[in-house]
């Protein structure tokens, strides 16, 4: 607990969870999947992270806002943000709110394993154009039904 | 770990890391001047996948250095000394990773047997005794897969047109001779198979290698010719630098000189 009453960790919590990801303004990194762990103790806070990809160049930005946003929280004192090597990332650890917000606020779909997503605004079966996006966690598809282009996020 | 095993795991990671730092570099190079706007952004991903697995590495390497002890973590300025400032001497790369080029043909073959190469490289540490390591490959495994994809799609696509299948198989000759020396020994790596750290030694990917080229680039295997002019048993990574070592890394130096005091 700290002075205002508040259990620390779940302040953590909140606080990590109000990152974005620079990419994705109003999505959470943690709904992107990317938070592996937390640890509180006596003030000092350790927050593991994991990557989509080894070469995501938005790393050391995430890094900077997770510490930010963490050392703002009463309590706590120092923190440590690691990137970790394992688990590996996959689009399964998107939380259901991840992927609404993906798909209302950038026209984003999912895919999870190897089926085709449908179109985030018709809902349409969708077509890969491309395995090759505008970064390496991105491909292109384009809806047969109402033509539009949509970035998928793909593992 | 015992002592015969550190300056042989370190070696090991040095030598990964360096053909990945400078395979990263030369792919990212290709921005701006692929032959179309996709490739431009696929080959530069690629290439930061590449800088991110000799991030790791690298990494790996100073946590070796500081020893067991210390839970502390290693720095981007830390990383960035030991990736572009150790003297020649002590990089472990090949001349298959120092070449430049800026033919096209051979930048995607290239592409291709390197990715075959670093994903037979990740199997070899897959079921490492050393958990980093291990834990390592996973991730970066997965990812092989997604790079030999690209490689292939292209290649598949350029295998229908005849000018295209004659330039790919000059670049093909034109790696084939330093393709041994990728395969090539680090320090002590029987101590590192003993040890289960690796489960065998880099030069047993000599042959496989060799092989998956002759079947890719529907070369018959007995046209293939020699991979390299020394004896297998020479080919080793402390072996010096090839030509084109010093005009690379001082290109990649450039920046850096302009103000080495400055905190990227």
């Amino acid at each position: 607990m700290n002075a205002l009453g508040l259990d620390i960790e779940a302040a953590v919590l909140t606080a990590v969870t109000s990152v974005d990801d620079p990419e994705y303004p109003g999505v959470s990194i943690v709904d992107l999947g990317l938070l592996e762990h937390v640890e509180v103790r006596n003030g000092i806070v350790g927050i593991g992270l994991i990557p989509t990809f080894s070469g995501c160049p938005a790393l050391a930005m995430i890094a900077a806002d997770v510490e930010t946003a963490v050392l703002a929280v009463d309590g706590v004192d120092e923190v440590s943000v690691s990137w970790l090597y394992s688990p590996a990332w996959s689009p399964e650890r998107l939380s259901q709110r991840g992927k609404e917000a993906l798909k209302d606020k950038f026209t984003v779909a999912v895919q999870i394993g190897t089926r085709t997503p449908d179109c985030p605004l018709c809902g349409g079966p969708m077509v890969e154009q491309s395995l090759f996006g505008p970064s390496r966690c991105r491909s292109v598809h384009r809806c047969d039904a109402c033509t539009e282009t949509v970035e998928v996020m793909r593992g | 770990m015992s002592e015969q095993v550190t300056p042989g795991l370190r070696d090991f990671l040095l030598s990964f890391a360096d053909d990945e730092h400078f395979i990263g570099q030369q792919h990212t190079e290709w921005i701006g001047v692929a032959p179309f706007l996709e490739e431009d952004l696929a080959l530069a991903s690629i290439g930061q996948d590449e800088l991110g697995h000799a991030a790791m590495l690298y990494e790996l390497v100073l946590d070796l250095d500081r020893g067991p002890d210390s839970d502390s973590e290693a720095t981007d300025i830390e990383i960035d000394r030991l990736a572009y400032r150790r003297t020649d001497g002590e990089y472990r790369s090949c001349a298959f990773t120092e070449y430049p080029t800026t033919d096209w043909a051979e930048a995607l073959v290239r592409h291709w047997i390197y990715d075959t190469f670093e994903a037979m490289r990740w199997d070899l540490v897959a079921s490492s005794s050393y958990q980093p390591l291990a834990n390592a490959a996973v991730r970066a495994g997965r990812e092989e897969t997604f790079h030999l994809r690209h490689a292939d799609a292209l290649i598949d696509t350029l295998s229908t047109n005849a000018e295209a299948i004659s330039r790919l198989r000059t670049a093909v000759d034109v790696f084939l001779p330093m393709v041994g020396g990728l395969a090539g020994v680090t320090e002590n790596e029987d101590d590192l198979v003993a040890a289960g750290v690796i489960s065998a030694k880099s030069s047993s990917l000599h042959e496989p290698l060799r092989a998956a080229i002759a079947e890719r680039f529907g070369i018959d295997h007995t046209d293939l010719g020699p991979t390299d002019s020394k004896p297998e048993s020479e080919l080793r990574r402390d072996s010096g630098r090839s030509e084109h070592f010093a005009p690379m890394i001082s290109r990649m130096r450039e920046v850096f000189d302009l103000d080495p005091t400055a905190i990227w």
